[in-house]
């Protein structure tokens, strides 16, 4: 899959909220605003409901929540950084989390689904880009080094 | 008022037009079935009350013209007996049992005849003071008593799905003592001739015609089953194999009528030569014979009552036929047991043969007949309405007796196929596992889940137990490519909504037929409030049935 058509320069964020509802509650926001998604309470009410059931911090500041969701027919995805870290993201190494990717893919969407995660995961393993991703000036940066290609 | 007179008339049981006398043949003779099955009675002693209520002995809507009429179909239902029993005798099976089969049949034939002849030859002395005339009655009546009636006996044994040594024994043994019988009765009829003085043939002449019978009868079946065998042979569609089938039955009895050959014992030879010489095509040929017979034996067994005139018994006639009876109950009893002990047959065979035996019908019947046109009366009358009595009595007794002996042999339903147990299961004994996945729980929780259950597709709950998707084997493996994601990966994110819920009581034929069109391979068992309680997996399901089936056949080959 093509990430320059899942992300989207409005939906790369330099989040200003440091708490986890915060954060999440800013990046639906942006896809809200930006058209992806029509109603952002319902998209919010599943995108916490999934983390209730197990928090999506997966280590090294990494947070990816995702869920499939109606109200969107292809993929799409947010990236918020957060420089200073949120704290209470209950990561599973307990670290605050920097770098938030939400993706929402369509109801049925299975296959597409595990294997946006997979690219998006592979692209994150790289500590450079993350560092690069982090010390990002603007969105447009932020969307250039998540979408762009090799380990630049 | 001439109209109503009319249209009275039209009511009258004589002017029934015989389309319609079908209908009410069929519709009482399976109401009547059903209704002696539920108080488990064989249902072929329902066809048959039904045909004495209907027939001679009852109100007379059947009327003898009509049974004239629909003799036809008598015909029809003794060939596709017939045709079925020789389907049941593989070769294989005879070599097994062989010796058994000769022993038990010399031993049970010859004993009713020898107890009958003895007993009736004995009493009609008495009766008479002619040593000549109750020795020629004796011995008819004896050869008559050999012959079993495999329709009503082989019913008992189809409708019960029996399996084992006790079913191939009466199977084998009815379907060739009347061979027995027709040999003993041509043999006795010479010696009665002699006796009593009619110009009959000769014993030589008659048993050459009895050689001829046997021998031609064998001959056009075997030529008919490899013409047949030929025929179909080209041909895959069922509705045309269906057709060849029952076009070769009825040709069989037009041939047997005309040549003066056995019917039964020619439709058997052409479906022994089936099963034998072209197993593979006739197994389903078979199968399509048989879903065609049930209209054809209700009406038989119906008309075989409805032939029956118990108004005709009088004292002498009912001393003769208690007599038959004893005799006949007796040597069965004695030759059958004889036989199984000089033969070393399996015990179950030993002690519930005799009861297996005792039907008698068309044979017997038809057997009396010919002696009731061959010899004049007192004797040739004597002789068809004492078997008419007896052959009134022993229907009503023998299915219920090889229901006993089967049962008691432990055989019933061991004959049983997959879609036989489909049929009579209930949903909820085919689901073998009720495990749920939380959707809380992790890819690498489910792995553990499949990996150590034999199942493929299990319900997600939520924390309120309710149903709110499931996890096929399909999802877990969508998940293989991101592996590195599966501690973090859960349940809730790779379900699938649910498709096809079905109340776990209905039967295992519903739910199959529900999962067929919803087009998945499992579906959703629900309790009274809607609640799942479990996966029905087609392939679990059909495993468990398949192994069930094996077991039922691995008990039907322990019995010997």
């Amino acid at each position: 899959m093509d990430l320059k058509n899942i992300f989207h320069e409005e939906n790369c964020l330099l989040l200003k909220e440091s708490s986890k509802t915060e954060a999440l509650s800013e990046m639906i926001e942006s896809l809200c605003s930006a058209g992806y998604v029509d109603n952002g309470e319902d998209l919010q009410r599943e995108i916490f409901y999934r983390e209730q059931l197990m928090s999506t911090g997966i280590g090294m500041g990494i947070a990816v929540p995702h869920v499939r969701y109606k109200g969107v027919t292809e993929p799409v995805a947010a990236l918020g950084i957060s420089a200073k870290g949120v704290e209470d993201y209950e990561s599973i190494d307990n670290e605050p989390v920097t770098l938030i990717v939400m993706i929402i893919v369509g109801e049925n969407q299975h296959k597409q689904h595990i294997r946006l995660l997979s690219q998006i995961m592979e692209k994150l393993k790289d500590s450079n880009r993350r560092e690069s991703l982090i010390a990002a000036p603007s969105g447009a940066e932020i969307y250039r080094l998540i979408t762009g290609e090799g380990n630049d | 008022m001439t109209s109503i007179t009319h249209l009275l008339q039209s009511f009258s049981p004589s002017h029934f037009n015989t389309v319609f006398l079908l209908g009410i043949v069929l519709f009482l003779g399976s109401a009547g079935g059903r209704l002696f099955q539920k108080i488990k009675i064989p249902q072929v002693v329902g066809y048959i009350a039904i045909g004495i209520i209907l027939g001679q002995s009852g109100f007379r809507f059947i009327s003898r013209e009509s049974i004239t009429d629909l003799q036809g179909f008598s015909s029809f239902a003794l060939a596709l007996i017939g045709f079925m029993i020789g389907g049941e005798l593989k070769i294989q099976t005879i070599k097994k049992y062989g010796n058994q089969f000769t022993w038990i049949l010399l031993m049970e034939a010859m004993g009713a005849f020898v107890v009958v002849a003895s007993l009736v030859t004995f009493g009609s002395y008495f009766l008479f003071k002619d040593i000549r005339m109750a020795l020629a009655l004796g011995l008819l009546l004896g050869a008559i008593s050999s012959a079993t009636a495999p329709a009503a006996t082989t019913d008992v044994l189809w409708e019960n799905k029996t399996r084992g040594p006790l079913t191939t024994t009466v199977l084998g043994l009815v379907a060739m003592d009347d061979g027995v019988a027709l040999l003993l009765f041509a043999l006795a009829t010479s010696v009665a001739g002699a006796l009593i003085g009619t110009s009959t043939e000769g014993l030589g002449m008659s048993l050459i015609l009895l050689l001829w019978e046997i021998g031609g009868s064998i001959l056009v079946g075997s030529l008919m089953g490899w013409g047949l065998s030929k025929l179909i042979r080209g041909y895959i569609e069922d509705d045309k194999i269906l057709v060849f089938s029952l076009g070769i039955i009825l040709l069989i009895i037009g041939l047997t009528q005309i040549l003066d050959l056995d019917t039964i014992l020619c439709a058997m030879s052409m479906g022994f030569f089936m099963v034998n010489f072209s197993p593979k095509k006739s197994k389903n040929l078979f199968n399509l014979v048989e879903k065609f017979t049930p209209p054809i034996y209700v009406l038989f067994f119906v008309m075989v009552g409805a032939k029956m005139d118990i108004r005709s018994i009088n004292g002498l006639v009912a001393l003769l036929a208690a007599l038959f009876l004893v005799g006949r109950t007796g040597g069965k009893f004695l030759g059958a047991t004889l036989g199984s002990v000089i033969s070393k047959a399996p015990e179950t065979v030993r002690r519930y043969l005799p009861f297996c035996l005792l039907s008698q019908a068309g044979v017997a019947v038809g057997l009396s007949v010919i002696a009731g046109q061959t010899f004049p009366d007192p004797l040739g009358g004597i002789i068809v309405m004492v078997v008419t009595t007896t052959t009134f009595v022993v229907q009503l007794i023998g299915p219920p007796s090889v229901k006993y002996a089967v049962d008691r042999a432990g055989e019933t339903g061991l004959n049983i196929t997959e879609d036989d147990l489909i049929a009579k299961s209930v949903a909820s004994d085919l689901v073998s596992n009720r495990t749920m996945i939380r959707e809380g729980q992790t890819i690498e929780q489910i792995l553990q889940i499949f990996s150590t259950q034999d199942d493929l597709v299990y319900p997600v709950i939520n924390r309120d137990k309710k149903v709110i998707g499931i996890i096929t084997i399909d999802n877990l493996k969508d998940t293989f490519i991101a592996s590195e994601l599966s501690p973090f990966l859960l349940a809730h994110d790779i379900m699938i909504p649910l498709v096809g819920t079905c109340p776990e009581d209905a039967t295992g034929a519903e739910a199959f037929a529900l999962m067929k069109k919803n087009n998945r391979d499992y579906l959703s068992l629900t309790d009274k409030e809607g609640n799942c309680v479990g996966i029905l997996e087609e392939r679990t399901a059909r495993k468990k049935l398949s192994l069930k089936v094996m077991e039922l056949q691995r008990k039907a080959d322990a019995l010997g």
